[in-house]
């Protein structure tokens, strides 16, 4: 197997996602932060980070059915998911997460339901295009550990 | 809920309510070899406090369930901890102030790591200091 080959396919896909937008400089912090004695890192805090804002959409989705116009309620649910987004570099979820927030802040439920639902398709995307990056870099084997990309 | 994890030297006091926030400041910490203490909101941090625990530093978040960042550095301040320095950790430029009113030495947007070292440099000439 050309693993040169593969580590050049995930070095591509990540600078892609960066001149996209999907992801911003603080996952790079992300990543400075993996080491020897820590060898996935990024990917058990990606891994943490979807299951865990699976779940913090699932709080908003409910509050927003359960509890008409709580924008306090609703504001509370998706500061969490911001902070969240903004820890890994989760440029396009943490815009939209913001949006949604500013919809809240003018009581604006319209606003509100449609910054959700493109809160969510970003969330669809981000996980897929993260998991294929992921898969690469596991074919890559351990030399295609996480790089700074060429911005 | 309060877990440690191995590090020597400074002692933290972690709070934070979102998990992928506690992981990676976590293992920033452990970058330094500081012992970290980790708890999920500030009522588990004043408790920590009230039960005789000590810290060098302690991180802090600002908006979390149950009791806030500010709310918790007030209690702790009042129980007479003005050694410890604290941090408060937060983008929201309204945080600052809550923060220092209730006490806390500094406040910061997002902790990187170089930031985080230059604190910890503090810290340590600060309980030097203190200690000698």
């Amino acid at each position: 197997m050309d693993y040169s080959n593969l580590r050049r396919q995930a070095a591509s896909m990540k600078k892609s996602l960066f001149d996209q937008g999907y992801l911003d400089e603080q996952f790079c912090q992300v990543e400075d932060l993996q080491d020897e004695a820590s060898p996935n890192f990024v990917e058990e805090v990606v891994t943490l980070f979807f299951k865990d804002s699976g779940r913090l959409m699932s709080n908003i989705e409910q509050a927003l059915e359960k509890y008409p116009r709580d924008f306090n309620r609703w504001d509370t649910y998706m500061q969490q998911l911001k902070g969240s987004c903004s820890s890994i570099g989760a440029s396009r979820m943490k815009n939209e997460c913001m949006s949604f927030r500013d919809s809240c802040g003018q009581g604006n439920v319209e606003g509100c339901m449609r910054s959700f639902q493109k809160v969510k398709r970003e969330h669809a995307v981000l996980r897929q295009k993260l998991e294929s990056y992921f898969q690469l870099l596991r074919q890559a084997g351990p030399a295609g550990a996480a790089t700074r990309p060429v911005m | 809920m309060a877990f440690q994890t191995q590090g020597s030297n400074l002692r933290a006091l972690l709070v934070e309510d979102i998990k992928v926030n506690r992981m990676i400041l976590s293992q920033m910490l452990r970058k330094f070899q500081v012992e970290t203490t980790v708890v999920q909101n500030g009522k588990e941090a004043v408790e920590l406090f009230l039960g005789g625990e000590t810290f060098d530093i302690v991180l802090t978040d600002n908006l979390m369930p149950i009791m806030t960042g500010p709310e918790a550095i007030s209690k702790i301040r009042a129980m007479g901890a003005t050694d410890v320095m604290i941090v408060g950790v937060s983008v929201d430029a309204n945080s600052m102030e809550e923060f220092k009113d209730a006490g806390a030495d500094l406040c910061v947007p997002k902790l990187k790591l170089e930031i985080l070292e230059h604190i910890l440099q503090e810290t340590r000439s600060k309980k030097n200091k203190s200690s000698a």
